[in-house]
């Protein structure tokens, strides 16, 4: 797995009993507290989640539109924990959108059984015989909680999210193409974050804010760029003061490059997706799983509040898959195995694993 | 390839998706773009006539030649004018974008504008009122496929030209508009990249599905001019050149395809070729490593080696299997996670080993078993 490890210090915050009553939040290191992306694997790649008060910027790509699928599962992850939601976009009618949301995957069991490996790994098979001084490791996988209580659901792309979801009055809309310059914007997240202002208590709610492809060529700011960049600087300390998390899409090509290097300095996380090529052999052959990628996700910063110390990551390029074409994976790349013509590849080369009758073994 | 494009043109949008989009990206060192526009317009007129596909009517929207040159072009190409006022209508802002010839009154005006019977054309007499614009576009789709469920096609003569009078914003405002409307069914324009920044010419591409772009057939990197041979090569560009086209797809992947084409008196020629594709993807790609993780299958798998000198210890007495004698009936469990499995061996007693003492001198201690520990 390509988690980070977060150190942790000697000392720790007393923490009250947070997880039982607010699924949706999730103790993180320095604290901090975590909301979920929506997709599990960017959870974990980023250590937890996102952290409350942090803008998450992601570039889009002008060919693809991969952003949405980041989108759609932070929207979702958000109204399904009952988080309130403000979503901004450039088209006439952004409650339309809410339409496509996914909804949470039904429980399954046989979905999830890769999810049990990480502790099944760690207990050795002992081929010893103080084996049997150890206790029967009688491993109880719970069923399946509640979709509700979990911090990260998995979402079903083809499934719509129920209308119960979406009727609530947590959730307002905003359009900015037509504004003639950002102000309105503004201020509807500064009304907004100010529901979840930080205070001394513990948090209770948390909010979300989704604004995306904020400079599209439609609107009418878009080229007006340095009101762009102090509209994301206001909104970055908004959110900073806020439990809330901000993510937002912008097209950096459609912007001059040192207006777009600098929004991405003031983003606390920086992903972009990139579109990968169709039909390509030379791809196909340099990677395993090229059938299946739709693209691929770059994780550029990870926000650290509250510290110093950078997180370095194993790797940060991931394909982004569908899985079974419904669930949103993100995987590290792997090269092909070079010699995958000369009759063993490696999913076939399986060794010593047998599943019939394994060949006879002579030491 | 660019049978692609136009039958992507020609299937147009599905329910609830933008309509295609086309741009046709040009530039001094390849000028062709017109002409790969007239045969696209070409192509889709004769879809349009042809009647079997999505798009029932065709907006023309000329700013760079009038009107009556692109009814020439087309009847020169074959296409039959007779009926033309119920599948084609053309807004021409070229004789007089900006109302200048109100302006001079009666005495400055040239010869009024002949209605003629066989196409019907719209003048339009401020390009620079873009929401007037879309409006009257709307109108005349409309009016060519009535208010059924048919739709039609947008093209534009040239976009250079449009950003002339409007700003990106609004022009881009306009595209976005059009393609988002139920009823246009696919939109094409072409683009003189050079004539404007890289930034306005990525937003467009931005809003597109389709780009072709056209790049000279032969890239002249040599400085000296004057040679014989840098000659020729210009020659050869100056008819010939590269279409690379690249069309966004539904699930997310970008297609890359690339044609040559041949430009000529009565028009264009295409054809197609390898194109040995330059650039290597290994750009897009960090460094790579070997995949050191299991799948799903070679975890079950790996689950089911029966390791030797593996206690059972699930209470049934306890048999060893030390590697030494194949398997003969192995049942595993169903169940693969679970590390209790209960497996039965066959000790047949086939294999048998014969020790020859190498010497009587050796300690009898050293005939011991060294498994002696082991309790069975």
């Amino acid at each position: 797995m390509a988690a980070t490890k977060s150190r942790t210090s000697s000392f720790s915050r007393n923490f009250s009993a947070l997880s039982s009553q607010t699924p949706g939040l999730k103790h993180g290191p320095n604290g901090t507290t975590f909301i979920s992306s929506g997709i599990p694997d960017l959870d974990r790649i980023l250590g937890g989640g996102f952290s409350l008060g942090s803008l998450v910027m992601v570039m889009e790509d002008s060919e693809a539109p991969h952003h949405m699928l980041l989108l759609r599962n932070f929207m979702s992850q958000g109204l399904v924990h009952s988080q309130s939601l403000l979503y901004a976009s450039p088209s006439k009618d952004p409650r339309g959108f809410l339409g496509t949301l996914p909804s949470p995957a039904s429980s399954s069991k046989d979905d999830k059984s890769y999810n049990s490996d990480p502790d099944q790994e760690k207990g050795l098979r002992i081929a010893w015989q103080y084996k049997k001084y150890f206790g029967e490791n009688q491993q109880n996988f719970e069923s399946r909680k509640d979709g509700k209580h979990e911090f990260c659901n998995d979402f079903d792309l083809r499934k719509p999210l129920e209308r119960q979801y979406l009727s609530g009055k947590n959730i307002e809309c905003v359009s900015f193409q037509d504004s003639p310059n950002l102000v309105a914007l503004r201020d509807r997240c500064g009304t907004f974050l100010s529901q979840f202002l930080r205070s001394d208590e513990t948090t209770s709610s948390a909010g979300r804010v989704a604004i995306q492809s904020l400079c599209a060529p439609q609107c009418e700011h878009s080229n007006m760029e340095w009101d762009i960049l102090s509209f994301v600087r206001s909104l970055k300390g908004m959110v900073r003061s806020s439990n809330a998390v901000t993510m937002m899409t912008f097209p950096p090509s459609i912007l001059s490059p040192s207006t777009s290097k600098r929004l991405q300095h003031m983003a606390d996380t920086l992903l972009s997706v990139k579109a990968i090529p169709d039909e390509d052999k030379e791809l196909a052959n340099l990677l395993t799983g090229y059938q299946d990628m739709v693209g691929l996700l770059s994780v550029h910063k990870v926000a650290r509040i509250n510290t110093q110390v950078p997180v370095i990551l194993d790797a940060t390029t991931y394909s982004i898959k569908l899985q079974k074409r419904r669930f949103l994976i993100l995987e590290c790349l792997n090269q092909a195995p070079i010699d995958g013509s000369s009759g063993i590849s490696y999913s076939t080369s399986g060794s010593c694993s047998g599943s019939s009758k394994p060949g006879s073994l002579d030491f | 390839m660019t049978e692609s494009i136009c039958r992507a043109l020609r299937d147009g949008a599905l329910e609830g998706e933008h309509a295609p989009a086309l741009t046709i990206k040009d530039s001094i060192a390849s000028p062709f773009g017109f002409d790969v526009f007239v045969h696209v317009l070409f192509k889709l007129a004769s879809n349009i006539l042809a009647g079997k596909y999505q798009s029932r009517g065709l907006v023309l929207i000329a700013f760079h030649h009038s009107p009556s040159f692109y009814v020439d072009l087309l009847k020169r190409k074959g296409v039959d004018f007779a009926s033309s006022h119920k599948w084609i209508q053309i807004l021409d802002c070229y004789t007089d974008p900006l109302g200048w010839k109100d302006g001079l009154g009666e005495c400055g005006s040239g010869p009024k504008l002949l209605l003629e019977a066989s196409y019907k054309t719209c003048l339009c007499k401020n390009v620079k009122d873009v929401e007037k614009l879309f409006s009257t576009v709307i109108e005349l789709g409309k009016g060519l496929v009535g208010q059924s469920k048919d739709r039609f096609c947008v093209a534009i003569d040239s976009l250079s030209e449009m950003l002339r009078y409007a700003s990106v914003s609004s022009v881009a405002g306009f595209l976005s508009k059009l393609r988002s409307q139920d009823q246009v069914s696919s939109i094409f324009w072409l683009l003189r990249s050079d004539l404007h920044e890289v930034r306005v010419t990525s937003a467009f591409e931005y809003m597109s599905s389709i780009v072709a772009s056209l790049n000279p057939f032969n890239q002249c990197t040599n400085g000296h001019k004057g040679s014989w041979k840098s000659l020729s090569l210009l020659e050869q560009n100056s008819t010939r050149g590269k279409i690379f086209a690249r069309f966004k797809r539904r699930n997310g992947r970008v297609r890359v395809a690339c044609e040559e084409f041949h430009v000529e008196q009565s028009g264009i020629n295409l054809a197609s070729f390898s194109s040995e594709d330059g650039k290597s993807n290994q750009s897009l790609l960090p460094k790579l490593q070997f995949n050191l993780r299991l799948s799903e299958k070679e975890r079950v798998d790996r689950a089911k080696v029966v390791l030797p000198f593996e206690h059972q210890g699930n209470g049934r007495p306890i048999e060893i299997y030390d590697g030494r004698r194949p398997h003969e009936d192995i049942k595993c469990e169903a169940a693969p996670i679970s590390t209790g499995k209960s497996q039965t061996n066959e000790e047949s007693s086939k294999g048998e080993i014969i020790y020859f003492r190498d010497s009587d001198d050796e300690m009898p201690d050293s005939d011991e078993d060294p498994d002696d520990d082991l309790d069975i």
